[in-house]
């Protein structure tokens, strides 16, 4: 019981460095981390994009309109999923289909689960009546089949879009 | 600016005699950095761990706008790929007989392997291409129940054979223009018939 205490050894190792980078990695992190938006964050499906070759064009963030096309894993039923990024874009498109009658909407909807390309139609109309500068990207899963997507595409061409994205991922593993 | 040192006093009136001053020891000063390092590294592992670096990429496409005339080209310079509800994907020339590409390998993840049937059209579009001297159409035209995500690897290899065509008209024929690129059309029934059994 009676020990003896030994003192410890005195051991100083400098931090600096150290530290430094941490809060160099830290602020990069930070500054590069996007966070899930809120139509992120309602969907109940994870889409697993088609893999392309190094294409590189990025998304365009500003004037966009998503549509995600997926299945859900608790309805296990496929359905076009609409959204605007702007935060004013989504205000004006929510009035829009308010009025139009979209069932299902409130104040505070992003996201718009469509079954039917009749009101796909109507929302992509919305959409580009709501912004004019609208650019339309297809996000599917690639394993849904392709009627889906033709469906998508034929209502984008009927109201006049003829330029849009497929929302891809870049091959993994060279060529 | 002077180091600090002020607060000697009687040193002061020494200043700029000898010129060298005593350089005066700074008074120790330890601060525990341990909390602030700990919690450093915690958000800088949350934020390493939540940022995902891998930015989803696009690919452009342009479909015609609705037009009631349709536009007439020669059989012969149509080049229809056609891909079937199978996964099985199907070339001909103007009104020839359907020819298969290479049927897709299965993975040993049990996921199907299209890079040598991707290779193959890649092959046999710049080819035409360069054959017809530009005036070949691509036209892709893909069934309903085929999967998506084939279709757009058929639009990709369309794509990347651009860059070949280009250079192989320029190298070939000296043509340095490139007007004709590709369409994807509907897949109708007599499409289906024509590959049945195929």
């Amino acid at each position: 019981m009676s020990k003896i205490k030994k003192k410890r050894l005195g051991f100083v190792l400098d931090m600096t460095p150290l530290v430094d980078i941490t809060f160099l990695l830290l602020t990069f992190f930070m500054f590069t981390a996007k966070f899930k938006s809120d139509a992120e964050n309602q969907q109940k499906f994870e889409i697993k994009r088609p893999q392309t070759q190094s294409d590189t064009a990025k998304i365009p963030e500003k004037d966009l309109v998503m549509i995600k096309i997926a299945v859900d894993t608790v309805a296990k039923d496929t359905a076009f999923y609409l959204s605007m990024v702007a935060e004013q874009d989504i205000a004006e498109l929510r009035s829009r289909m308010k009025e139009g009658g979209f069932p299902e909407v409130d104040e505070k909807s992003t996201v718009y689960k469509i079954k039917d390309t009749v009101w796909l139609g109507k929302a992509i109309f919305y959409c580009r009546d709501a912004n004019r500068n609208a650019v339309f990207a297809i996000d599917a899963d690639r394993r849904l089949k392709y009627r889906w997507v033709e469906q998508a595409m034929n209502e984008l061409r009927k109201k006049k879009a003829t330029t849009f994205n497929f929302v891809t991922e870049k091959k993994s593993g060279g060529l | 600016m002077a180091g600090g040192g002020e607060l000697g006093g009687g040193q002061k009136q020494r200043r700029g005699k000898a010129g060298k001053r005593k350089a005066k020891k700074r008074l120790g000063f330890r601060l525990d950095m341990t909390p602030l390092v700990d919690i450093t590294f915690l958000l800088l592992t949350f934020f390493m761990l939540t940022t995902s670096m891998i930015t989803p990429q696009t690919m452009e496409m342009s479909v015609p706008p609705e037009i009631d005339t349709p536009i007439e080209v020669k059989q012969s310079e149509l080049l229809t790929i056609r891909i079937r509800q199978d996964g099985l994907v199907f070339y001909n020339m103007g009104v020839d007989a359907p020819q298969r590409f290479v049927a897709p390998s299965r993975a040993s993840n049990g996921s199907t392997d299209y890079k040598k049937t991707l290779a193959e059209i890649k092959k046999v579009v710049v080819d035409q291409n360069v054959a017809l001297k530009n005036r070949c159409i691509v036209v892709l035209k893909a069934d309903g129940e085929a999967p998506y995500g084939l279709v757009v690897q058929v639009l990709d290899e369309l794509n990347a054979a651009e860059s070949e065509i280009i250079d192989r008209l320029k190298r070939e024929h000296g043509i340095n223009e490139r007007k004709r690129k590709f369409t994807v059309s509907p897949y109708v029934a007599k499409d289906a018939e024509e590959l049945m059994g195929l």
